[in-house]
């Protein structure tokens, strides 16, 4: 069985003074939707985008095996332009933007395929931007060749 | 300002060739990226006993369409639970367009959010106690009105 494990830490010697932040928790092993099994696939990549286009980043839910509503996916992505610092990607799920993820900003989300408007969207903004991503599944599909 | 360093740390076996990312980021302003965040809701843990979804991240307690980051733990055990996690202008979790994902017992994520909406979570269980923990690191408080 695979192992995949994450870990995050965040601290700030001055975000709240006179306390010191650490949020350091165990790393967590990354398993299949409510068991302990590992996930067994993974996709990575790195892609220059040009401004002024959504894409869909990753599968869709029906490019994925077994009941979707119930896979455990997890996505970590990285913008990794130093072109600019003030570039950065909106990401969002299906056409609702959540958030933007700047020049040197990394994220890290469980995502839940529930159907293929569940999608994930990311929109560059400010010129080329250029992200390294990873996704972590036991369900990805191959399309069928033509 | 400010000083907050994240880094994320991920090591898989899926592949032949074990994979290792290790990424920190400088959490920043979006109008400056080269000031630090300097405001925090602070670090909250909350249980839940109930499956009925709640707000953890009030938009209007925050600047809009800015440069938030969110960090938010299922601080249980059990992999069999989980929380739903939906970017969210009602308390309703699961089964929206905009539910990003589900977090099981010891999974964490870390994303970048604008303030224009809700996060709102839902436990997958009422006969299991779970914990969450959150906090939000802020591009801007609006300052409650009196």
């Amino acid at each position: 069985m695979a192992t995949t494990t994450a870990r995050v830490s965040i601290s700030s010697p001055d975000l709240m003074p006179g306390s010191a932040l650490s949020i350091n928790p165990p790393g967590v092993q990354l398993t299949k939707a409510g068991v302990t099994t590992g996930l067994t696939q993974m996709e990575t990549g790195v892609r220059s985008i040009v401004t002024g286009t959504e894409y869909r980043l990753g599968p869709l839910a029906t490019e994925m095996l077994s009941d979707a509503h119930d896979i455990a996916s997890y996505l970590y992505l990285c913008n990794t332009t130093t072109e600019d610092t003030t570039y950065y990607i909106d990401w969002g799920i299906h056409e609702t933007m959540i958030g933007k993820l700047y020049a040197g900003d990394w994220m890290f989300i469980p995502w839940n395929a529930s159907d293929d408007t569940a999608e994930i969207e990311i929109e560059p903004q400010g010129g080329t931007n250029t992200i390294e991503y990873a996704f972590f599944n036991s369900d990805f599909i191959l399309t069928t060749a033509a | 300002m400010a000083t907050i360093n994240a880094t994320v740390t991920i090591n898989s076996d899926i592949s032949s060739y074990p994979i290792s990312i290790s990424k920190t980021m400088a959490m920043t302003k979006s109008a400056n990226p080269s000031v630090g965040l300097d405001e925090t809701t602070g670090l909250r843990t909350k249980k839940f006993t109930t499956t009925t979804a709640a707000v953890i991240v009030e938009h209007d307690e925050l600047t809009d369409d800015k440069a938030h980051k969110v960090y938010i733990r299922n601080a249980s055990t059990q992999r069999a639970n989980f929380f739903y996690v939906a970017y969210n202008a009602s308390a309703a979790a699961a089964g929206t367009a905009e539910t990003i994902g589900k977090l099981y017992g010891g999974d964490w994520m870390l994303m970048p959010y604008d303030g224009n909406v809700n996060i709102t979570v839902a436990s997958s269980t009422a006969t299991e106690t779970q914990y969450l923990e959150y906090m939000v690191f802020a591009d801007g408080i609006v300052a409650a009105k009196g």
